[in-house]
């Protein structure tokens, strides 16, 4: 019942998002794949959930792209975790990323609410 | 992509795992800091992460295959696909195997004869030193001025293959070995194994007299003892002493013999009294090996060396010859040249046949790889759903084609592997073929580096060269029915023009052999034993041929100091008596004892034979009688020449047929036979001996009769037609490799033929059901196949016959008593190809034949 209400709350990444999301997170610093996954979803207020499964696989793509860097240290707890941190192309990539999702995010925000829409010029 | 990313691999699953269980225990540790118990808050970050394991296996997907583990599972996919189809692939392996096999089996030939580096210290720089021209043997005076050249040369070596009778009385063995000059060794750069090596001490004449054996002798006959060194060789009746062991793998400089044992040339006239006269200048017999000094050019070496050529050489020759002889050593030209590979007189019989044998064998292969291509191209067709199906579900045109070309590559390997075994065994064999035991042919033949790297680089052209065409054919994206097979009957044509080529080769080499077998010598050479003795001019030869004529079984004998085509010859200037003689030798002399002519069956067509009171007497044969006496009878005259140095005055008394001496090719020049027991001196002489019935037990007896007559020789008895048939050893060789490789060639184009005609049934099997079934007659169906057949033969006879009439010119030198396009061969060799492309061709015809309507038209 539990997998059932989790469902329901969580919104459906689109492709490619959850990999901006994780360049987005790691602009302030390197993290390791559950403070990744815990910053998220305090950022989005618990709305966005991202599964396990889904996070490890993008970030060995992203390393694999280049776009991210792994590096073994040791949490605040004294645990050893692996951090992953931003690349230059990284950067360059999520600046990309960021523009283009702006972009959309305009886009169907003005087909959703044609009546708030001012037009961005 | 690297060998790393493969190791490293588990080293990644090990981090993966530990980085999902870092994530585990952090997440626990967070409900626990929000006051969950330790078993509640484990339990639910299980539930939240998932299946571990799949997160595993999808996050490793991100990682990528590597090269290598496609390669591992391409691999996999082809060996399950060979495995699948047997048929295909013994087909395919076996014509592999036998083209990459045979080039293997060449190759390593021209390697061991041609390429192999001797195994001494820095063959790159050692060098080759002789005089500008043919001749690449300098005298032992030459060689001792070069050597004297310290401010040139840092090390001058002067070597030549030799005979050793060794061992007690009435126990000598021949053994080859070498006799060299004391720079020798030091000159190779060679260490010892035990004792030491020569040194130019040794070489000083009134040195003792000592050898060096090789690590093989040492082994063979001292079973490795230390103690063999300090021990007494008898060579030639003489103690010699062994002061060192060679280190392994040496077996000497002329390439393909084995020099067992080396002694110091001064020695020669302590261990063979009789040959001491090659120390002197007149005898051009050592091969030269030097090293120039450290920081001078082979360039710099050869302008100095010029520069005080014409002085030094004043020692090296005799002031009793003629002007002009002088000049011949004062005035050559001397030629450095690369010499690390060592010197062969093989190379010169052989070097030419083994790159044209190179030549065949490359054609072989081409004619291989064309039917395992065909084969390919027949089963690519075969698979076209399954490639279908493979490209619908997304695997990449690259993905596919490097997976057909890694089945190449597989059918290619293993047919190498199987090639090189084969090979192993070919030339070793071909090797003994070519030996005999007079001057027997040593070579390593064991795979080295050289000959697997040529092997592999072979088998992966020819994958590349059969496996490309039905690679890129099968994922053509749009899978064409007409286009199909377009490429399958040319390559059947190429593959017909290449067997015409090589079947005319053979037939050019066949018909060689069998014109120079054909060839008339003079004299008759069956039955005829020979016996050389070892030179020493024993007052009892006329008795020892009075014991050889006693032994039961023997018709004939007589002595000779040279025997028909034995490779050694002797010639001096002779002229009609009153002529002026001529400067240059002018005729072949032979020292002939009574009963030689009758022995060798020479006809005479005038005067007398030799007997055992003559003086000064000669036989002309029939050239010289024709050049000299034109017209004339020359019984009764008498001429003038200079014979062995000393002036003659000879009264002809007989006129013999012409004998080849010097070769079957060779045309007939000038001989004198002069009186064997009037000639001067110690004289080399080989016993003739007819006989009446089977040779081998005669030659035992004969054995015996001799060494009981001289126990401190060795004694050796052959045959008159072994020595024949050495000459022909080049020709042999050719029409026995070429005919076999032309043979081999015609099966592959046959399997060729048959398979794609075979095919071709098999895909036709409905259009040729429902001809049947409106009526269509069986003659006719086979008709219309071998039709089909015919044209693609043709097709390939009208290209391969061009081809071949210009390649045969290529060849030209090596044939004999015909043209290289030759008509007969040429038609010949079409007219087999036909008949073995019919009966290629009837067995797919008749099975068109009998395709039963009915079922052919279920056929889907």
């Amino acid at each position: 019942m539990a997998k059932t209400e989790r469902y329901q709350n969580r919104i459906e990444l689109i492709q490619g998002t959850l990999d901006m999301l994780i360049l987005q997170t790691l602009r302030w610093g390197a993290q390791h794949g559950y403070g990744i996954s815990q910053t998220i979803r305090a950022g989005s207020g618990d709305v966005l959930q991202v599964e396990t499964g889904s996070l490890y696989p993008a970030l060995h793509r992203l390393e694999k792209q280049g776009w991210i860097k792994a590096e073994w240290g040791v949490s605040e707890h004294n645990q050893r975790a692996k951090y992953y941190r931003l690349t230059v192309a990284g950067k360059k990539q999520l600046a990309a990323e960021s523009d283009r999702w702006n972009q959309l995010s305009t886009a169907i925000a003005a087909l959703m609410n044609p009546g708030e829409s001012e037009g961005p010029a | 992509m690297s060998w790393k990313d493969v190791f490293s691999r588990t080293r990644r699953d090990r981090e993966l795992e530990e980085e999902l269980q870092s994530h585990l225990a952090m997440a626990v540790r967070d409900r626990m800091e929000r006051g969950e118990d330790a078993d509640t808050a484990a339990q639910a970050v299980r539930r939240e992460f998932g299946n571990r394991a799949l997160i595993q296996e999808t996050t490793r997907d991100m990682w990528g295959w590597t090269w290598l583990e496609r390669l591992a599972q391409d691999l996999r996919y082809a060996a399950r696909g060979m495995r699948r189809s047997p048929g295909f692939t013994a087909v395919a392996v076996a014509s592999l195997a036998l083209g990459i096999g045979a080039n293997t089996a060449i190759f390593s030939l021209v390697d061991a004869l041609m390429l192999r580096w001797l195994p001494v210290h820095d063959p790159q720089s050692l060098l080759k030193v002789k005089f500008s021209g043919p001749i690449e043997s300098l005298s032992y005076p030459v060689v001792r001025v070069l050597d004297e050249q310290k401010e040139i040369f840092s090390g001058v070596a002067g070597y030549s293959g030799w005979t050793f009778a060794v061992g007690p009385s009435g126990a000598i063995r021949n053994v080859r070995g070498a006799l060299v000059t004391g720079s020798y060794y030091e000159t190779l750069g060679l260490n010892p194994t035990l004792g030491r090596l020569l040194a130019p001490e040794d070489d000083l004449p009134g040195a003792p007299a000592v050898a060096v054996i090789t690590h093989g002798y040492w082994n063979r006959q001292f079973s490795r003892d230390p103690a063999a060194v300090g021990q007494s060789l008898r060579i030639g009746g003489v103690p010699v002493t062994i002061v060192g062991v060679t280190p392994p793998g040496f077996s000497g400089t002329n390439v393909g013999e084995i020099a067992d044992i080396t002694v110091p040339i001064a020695a020669l006239p302590l261990v063979k009294p009789e040959a001491a006269g090659l120390l002197g200048p007149g005898n051009s017999w050592l091969r030269v090996l030097a090293r120039v000094k450290d920081g001078m050019s082979v360039q710099q070496a050869g302008a100095r060396l010029s520069a005080v050529w014409p002085a030094v050489s004043q020692r090296a020759i005799s002031p009793a010859w003629p002007l002009d002889r002088k000049k011949g050593v004062t005035d050559a030209v001397i030629e450095i040249q690369p010499g690390g590979t060592g010197s062969t007189y093989l190379r010169n019989l052989f070097g030419k046949p083994l790159l044209v044998l190179m030549g065949v064998v490359a054609l072989v292969l081409l004619i291989a790889c064309a039917n395992v291509a065909n084969l390919l191209l027949a089963r690519s067709a075969a698979r076209q759903r399954e490639m279908a199906i493979r490209l619908a579900i997304g695997a990449g045109r690259g993905r596919i084609v490097r997976q057909v070309l890694t089945e190449s590559a597989l059918l290619s390997m293993t047919g190498a592997t199987a090639g090189v075994v084969l090979a192993w065994f070919s030339s070793n064999f071909l090797v003994h073929t070519l030996s005999n035991d007079q001057l027997p042919i040593v070579f390593d033949l064991t795979p080295n580096t050289h000959v697997l790297a040529f092997t592999a680089a072979v088998a992966i052209v020819t994958a590349l060269l059969f496996g490309l065409a039905p690679a890129l054919q099968s994922t053509a994206l749009k899978p064409n029915p007409r286009r199909r097979s377009f490429l399958l009957p040319p390559l059947v044509s190429v593959q017909v023009a290449l067997s015409l080529l090589l079947l005319i080769g053979a037939g050019l080499f066949i018909r060689t052999l069998r014109n120079l077998e054909n060839v008339d010598p003079g004299f008759r050479s069956e039955g005829v034993l020979l016996v050389d003795l070892d030179g020493r001019r024993s007052a009892d030869t006329r008795e020892l041929l009075d014991t050889v004529r006693r032994v039961p079984g023997v018709l004939a004998a007589a002595i000779s100091t040279h025997t028909p085509l034995s490779g050694s010859t002797w010639s001096d200037p002779v002229a009609p008596a009153g002529q002026p003689l001529p400067k240059k030798d002018n005729a072949l002399f032979i020292g002939a004892g009574p009963g030689f002519f009758e022995t060798m069956r020479i006809p005479l067509l005038a005067g007398r034979g030799f007997t055992d009171h003559d003086a000064n007497v000669a036989v002309v044969n029939e050239e010289f009688a024709r050049r000299y006496f034109a017209g004339r009878n020359p019984v009764g005259q008498h001429l003038s020449g200079r014979v062995r140095g000393d002036a003659a005055d000879l009264e002809i008394v007989g006129i013999a047929r012409n004998t080849t001496q010097r070769g079957l090719r060779a045309a007939p020049y000038p001989a004198v036979y002069v009186s064997y027991f009037q000639l001067k001196g110690d004289v080399q002489g080989t016993l003739e001996i007819r006989a009446a019935g089977a040779l081998s037990p005669l030659a035992a007896q004969v054995q015996r009769a001799v060494q009981s007559k001289l126990p401190e020789a060795s004694i050796e008895v052959r045959t008159l037609s072994a020595q024949v048939d050495r000459t022909m050893a080049q020709e042999r060789m050719m029409a026995t490799l070429a005919g076999g490789f032309g043979t081999l060639a015609l099966v592959l184009a046959c399997v060729g033929l048959y398979g794609l005609l075979n095919y071709g049934v098999v895909r036709r099997t409905r259009e040729i059901g429902i001809r049947m079934a409106l009526g269509a007659q069986r003659k006719g169906v086979i008709a219309a196949e071998v039709k089909r057949a015919v044209a693609l033969v043709a097709a390939g006879i009208a290209l391969g016959l061009p081809v071949a009439a210009l390649a045969a010119k290529g060849i030209r030198s090596m044939l004999f008593g015909l043209a290289p396009t030759d008509p007969t061969t040429l038609a010949g060799a079409a007219l087999v190809l036909i008949a073995a492309a019919l009966v290629a061709a009837y067995i797919p015809a008749r099975r068109a034949s009998r395709v039963n309507p009915i079922t052919a038209l279920r056929h889907d």
